[in-house]
């Protein structure tokens, strides 16, 4: 370490629970650039960690600025990975702060998920969070999960990389939360057009506060306080009660209860095609995969019959497309029957695509050797 | 015959407190649909309830009968998602 960075940690050096060297190897990822995220780059660079990666898709507004730590009003419009890893960048040259500009869904692989030795959830809703709760429980990577309001701090964290069998963000997730999700899209998965977006006030005090200790917790400061169990901190920022939970694994979690142990995680390439007519072909396709997007399978009107454009739709993410589809753009009613599905026999599947990309993330299948995840990713990021 | 047995529910911020009497079968989503009820809890908020006596976070379909034991104090804690 050169003579600056020595002089940066002198004080941190004194801390005999503290670990500079430890610090400055880890790697995290920061799933979101808003309030929490911000408050969190902030930290995990003074803290002088090694390696951070920023995700996010939004772009910086004036409304942001109340609590966004690194931005300035000159950042309007930019994206707020960009915005915030530049910013973070002037706190510390020497850390290493990356964004990625996009949707994480879209710009994080699951094998450069794996690399991480944290992910840290500052997304600010409730499909995020289940998704990047399914892939860091897929690929072992520790998850700190944080949320917030104008009042209350929540910070979980998910053991995965640490403990085989750790409970899941799903283990306590009530009915309401899936009925809340549900309510978002019609026809079983296209996005409804007319859905009043919730919009959840918070201030820099609570984000603050939920930074620090996401912060912490991902880093195991201490030592943590006991790093195989999956828990949840509740903080009142308002009178400062707090309280501390275990959080056990549920019997039929929709998150984890397909993963008794970790899956096996199988590379690919995209390109799927039937290779021979043999006995171990035969038996494969019927193999079921239940796959990370819903795709459109079936797309025509109830009225006209078969669509003219229906080859812009169907083996297409459903997720892409809102309820709008479902007028037939002939006679303009809303009788076109939009069949979406995300569960598949490989064979089904192999023909469906002939050998063309399968517009998704992963899929998944249980072999007697136990469950396993076909990654599908072609272009890994950063 | 399993007796009903008497618990605290309270909520995260500790200002509103009820005892009530369990009966057989009762899960968590039955005591956090009766708390945001009565005490008129936002509704366009969800929660979980914790066993804070025990320290440990309960699922939504615990039989609470195994989970909980007299005089056990619960809480409605809200699932915060902004960022």
């Amino acid at each position: 370490m050169d003579e600056t960075r020595t002089q940066r940690y002198r004080r941190h050096d004194l801390i005999d629970w503290f670990s500079q060297e430890q610090v400055a190897a880890a790697s995290i990822a920061v799933i979101g650039a808003g309030a929490v995220g911000n408050e969190v780059v902030k930290n995990l660079v003074l803290l002088g960690v090694g390696e951070i990666d920023v995700f996010d898709f939004d772009v910086v507004e004036l409304h942001n600025l109340t609590r966004s730590v690194l931005l300035r009003e000159a950042d309007a419009g930019r994206n707020k990975a960009a915005a915030v890893a530049e910013r973070a960048r002037e706190l510390d040259p020497h850390v290493t702060v990356r964004s990625i500009a996009g949707d994480f869904w879209d710009t994080l692989s699951l094998g450069r998920l794996a690399r991480y030795d944290c992910a840290i959830s500052a997304v600010d809703n409730l499909e995020a969070r289940l998704k990047l709760n399914q892939m860091c429980l897929i690929a072992g990577v520790d998850l700190v999960n944080v949320g917030l309001d104008s009042r209350w701090v929540t910070v979980e964290s998910f053991p995965f990389g640490a403990a085989v069998g750790s409970a899941c963000y799903e283990c306590t997730l009530p009915d309401t939360a899936y009925a809340r999700v549900a309510e978002r899209y019609s026809c079983g998965g296209l996005r409804r057009r007319a859905q009043l977006e919730r919009r959840i006030p918070t201030t820099v005090v609570t984000a603050s506060i939920a930074g620090a200790l996401a912060a912490s917790t991902a880093l195991r400061l201490g030592g943590g306080a006991t790093p195989a169990q999956a828990r949840r901190t509740l903080i009142d920022t308002i009178s400062g009660l707090s309280s501390v939970v275990a959080i056990d694994r549920r019997d039929g979690c929709p998150g984890c209860a397909a993963f008794p142990d970790a899956p096996r995680v199988v590379r690919t390439r995209n390109r799927w095609a039937p290779r021979s007519e043999s006995a171990a072909d035969a038996s494969l396709a019927e193999l079921p995969l239940r796959l990370s997007d819903a795709l459109i399978t079936a797309y025509e009107c109830t009225t006209c019959g078969p669509l003219s454009d229906a080859t812009r739709y169907v083996n297409q993410r459903a997720a892409a497309f809102d309820d709008s589809i479902a007028i037939c753009p002939t006679c303009a009613a809303p009788s076109v029957r939009v069949e979406i599905r995300d569960t598949f026999a490989l064979g089904e599947l192999m023909r469906r695509f002939g050998g063309s990309k399968v517009p998704v993330k992963f899929a998944l299948a249980e072999l007697d050797s136990g469950p396993i995840c076909i990654d599908l990713e072609e272009n890994p990021t950063p | 015959m399993t007796q009903p047995i008497k618990l605290y529910v309270r909520t995260a911020d500790q200002t509103r407190r009820a005892e009530l009497s369990l009966d057989p079968g009762s899960t968590g989503a039955d005591i956090i649909q009766a708390a945001v009820d009565n005490w008129t809890l936002p509704a366009d908020t969800d929660y979980t309830l914790v066993n804070t006596t025990t320290g440990r976070a309960l699922a939504p379909g615990e039989d609470l009968a195994k989970a909980a034991r007299p005089g056990d104090v619960l809480e409605v804690q809200p699932v915060l998602v902004a960022g």
